[in-house]
């Protein structure tokens, strides 16, 4: 019974991690249809805030605006740059966008070198929940995503802001002439697609590590996740994020790490060959 | 005054002395490429391993600088070339080849993968002496090869029965990434556990580049297992590592690897490293006079902040000494003549007094705990055998 209660723990875990994940590649390709191959740069980048809070001494809690503010204007200057030609051309964005990866990837290679770095657990120790003793650390993330997402859902539907936001992606023209100014909407939903990415980055570094290259993971389960829930809604990064998660953590508990990540491939050619939309439509 | 004398006897001294030095200069440039010895280095700077390229060059240099310094080989003093082998093996082999005609290297020594150790070795084919180091899973026989790497046998035979006498554990677990090195290394260590009356709990492989170990660990812990034998690498073992603390898994069972090194331990961090246990040839804080020697050195030369010293890294040093060692015991770089006086052949290194048995060394083994995320060297086992019989 414990050890079935420990297997969704660890699901929930996964489903919430990947949800947090992939929310910034999500938000950036629902609303301005770039598929963002730097999306596991900035995951790494904001993982990266600590190195830089701890780096000029600073107390860890300042990892958080530290984040926002270099992630935030890395994605400006290069939304500015490059990401903003690209709009409506998609294979080229999602080209200049792998190119940009690995120029930011290289880029903190010479800056922080190639050495994995820690990052302290901000919060020790576990909860016990019946028989079952789990991190506490991640059980707040757990809690933060959930409520977090709940929050952001309620929130674009029911204001004035998601209003816009929806008037502009279902229709950019006429947003346009009702005076919506779209360049400043796209630049702004770019930075805080990434933005989200780096503050994933940030809350999943004391469980992973620290190291250059650990964006491709990031960006390859996000983007499964997108697949197979539906990219560019909310909901169907809700319903991806359970699935994979899910399928994920139910086969390696079931069999091995290697049947959960295989069952996972599978899921997920599955649906870019026979559902590419996703289980959820946008309506 | 003096150009004013102007003597015919001095003009001529002059001259002379001009044409001597002028000529011998001439002979300097005209010396054919042999009168140095040519060392091809062969490590990573690309690649997932290529976190172990800097400080594997640092030591290159160390080794070079200290062979010139003690006469060079035969007389000869060596120069180091450099080729990158964190690419892919096939690629990999052809940068080596073309290092070894295009400046007609003498002798190759380096780390790398097994990979591309087998790919290197397909081309040199025995026509060049060639040393490998770092940690690998034992078995090269091939001519022309000799191994300062440290082989399943030395780091286990020893650390074993260590483990079982001071932490009294008898269940263990071993976890590994899916390839040959931990399916070999954990070959080895499933008779010498037996052999210690010790039982093993659960066994299981990882795809490389896993970041998930949830399932793994409930395994462990259900296991009741109370060692874990590791043998995950880089990043993997960082994230294993870490869950393990997080769970608080390390208050159920010690653990135990092969290969945590310096940056993985950093990687792991503090929380995540109580009663975890690493055996190699060498750590950066090994408390022997040579190994503090070596440190210190390292540190002045390349500053406090170069790359961290590291049982990977150093080996280079170690394989540049020994090719050194072989050609100055053959006196020549001709791998038939290496071949004839290799059995038997010191090298110095930081390690301890390392001697060739065969083609491999035997050698020191240091069992380190990395509680505190900080190595402390708590056993050293002197002259282990490689246990690689090429017969």
């Amino acid at each position: 019974m414990d050890q079935l209660f420990l297997i969704l723990l660890n699901a929930s875990w996964q489903m919430a991690a990947l949800a947090l994940l992939a929310l910034g590649l999500a938000i950036v390709f629902g609303l301005l249809r770039i598929l963002n191959m730097a999306h596991g740069e900035f995951v790494m980048l904001g993982a990266y805030s600590h190195v830089i809070t701890a780096q000029f001494g600073l107390p860890p809690l300042m990892a958080l605006p530290v984040c926002i503010v270099v992630v935030g204007l890395v994605a400006l200057l290069i939304e500015r740059a490059v990401v903003r030609h690209f709009y409506n051309r998609m294979f080229d964005s999602l080209l200049a966008t792998w190119a940009l990866s690995i120029l930011m990837r290289e880029f903190v290679e010479m800056i922080w070198g190639r050495a994995y770095r820690n990052v302290p657990l901000p919060v020790e120790g576990m909860i016990k929940l019946g028989g079952v003793g789990y991190p506490t650390y991640r059980l707040m993330v757990i809690a933060f995503v959930v409520i977090g997402l709940a929050m952001l859902w309620l929130w674009y539907r029911n204001s004035l802001t998601g209003v816009r936001i929806r008037a502009v992606v279902s229709n950019p023209a006429l947003a346009r002439a009702v005076g919506i100014n779209t360049t400043r909407f796209a630049a702004a939903a770019y930075v805080i697609g990434c933005v989200l990415a780096g503050l994933s980055g940030l809350l999943l570094a004391p469980m992973l590590g620290v190291e250059p290259s650990m964006g491709l993971d990031a960006l390859i389960r996000s983007f499964f996740a997108l697949v197979v829930g539906g990219l560019g809604t909310l909901e169907g990064l809700g319903i991806g994020a359970a699935v994979i998660g899910g399928v994920q953590a139910g086969l390696s508990a079931a069999l091995n790490q290697t049947a959960g990540y295989l069952g996972v491939l599978v899921l997920a050619v599955i649906f870019l060959w026979r559902r590419p939309d996703g289980l959820y439509r946008r309506r | 005054m003096q150009y004013e004398t102007n003597q015919p006897g001095d003009r001529d001294m002059t001259q002379y002395k001009k044409t001597a030095i002028a000529g011998a200069i001439c002979a300097m440039l005209s010396l054919p490429a042999s009168a140095e010895v040519r060392i091809g280095v062969v490590i990573p700077d690309s690649g997932p391993s290529s976190l172990f390229g800097p400080a594997s060059r640092n030591v290159a240099l160390m080794a070079a600088e200290d062979i010139n310094a003690s006469g060079g080989i035969n007389g000869e003093q060596v120069r180091l070339f450099f080729a990158d082998v964190g690419v892919p093996p096939a690629q990999s082999a052809q940068a080596a080849v073309r290092l070894w005609r295009g400046e007609d290297i003498d002798g190759f020594a380096g780390m790398h993968n097994s990979a591309v150790r087998e790919a290197l070795i397909g081309q040199f084919r025995g026509q060049v002496p060639f040393v490998y180091s770092g940690v690998y899973e034992g078995g090269e026989c091939a001519p022309g090869t000799w191994v300062t790497a440290t082989t399943p046998a030395q780091q286990l035979a020893p650390v074993i029965p260590w483990l079982v006498e001071n932490e009294g554990v008898s269940r263990w677990y071993m976890i590994g990434n899916d390839y040959n090195w931990p399916r070999d290394t954990n070959d080895a260590a499933r008779s010498m556990i037996a052999a210690t009356g010790g039982e093993i709990v659960g066994e299981e492989y990882v795809p490389l580049g896993s970041s998930d170990f949830d399932a793994s660990l409930q395994r462990i812990q259900a296991s009741g297992a109370d060692a874990v034998f590791i043998t995950l690498v880089g990043g993997d073992s960082v994230a294993f590592n870490i869950g393990f603390g997080a769970f608080g898994l390390d208050e159920q069972a010690i653990r135990f690897g092969t290969l945590i090194e310096e940056n993985t331990l950093a990687g792991i961090g503090a929380a995540g490293a109580n009663r975890l246990y690493s055996s190699l040839g060498y750590f950066a804080n090994i408390e022997t006079e040579p190994a503090k020697a070596f440190a210190a050195r390292y540190a002045s030369e390349f500053g406090e902040d170069a790359s961290a010293l590291n049982a990977l890294s150093q080996s280079v040093y170690d394989g540049i000494m020994l090719l050194a060692a072989l050609g100055n015991a053959a006196g020549s770089m001709d791998v038939e003549a290496i071949a004839k006086v290799a059995d038997g052949t010191g090298y110095q290194s930081p390690r301890g007094k390392p001697v060739l048995s065969g083609t491999h060394a035997d050698q020191t083994i240091y069992l380190a705990d990395g509680t505190g995320a900080e190595f402390t060297v708590v056993a050293q086992f002197d002259n282990v055998e490689h246990g690689v019989s090429c017969e």
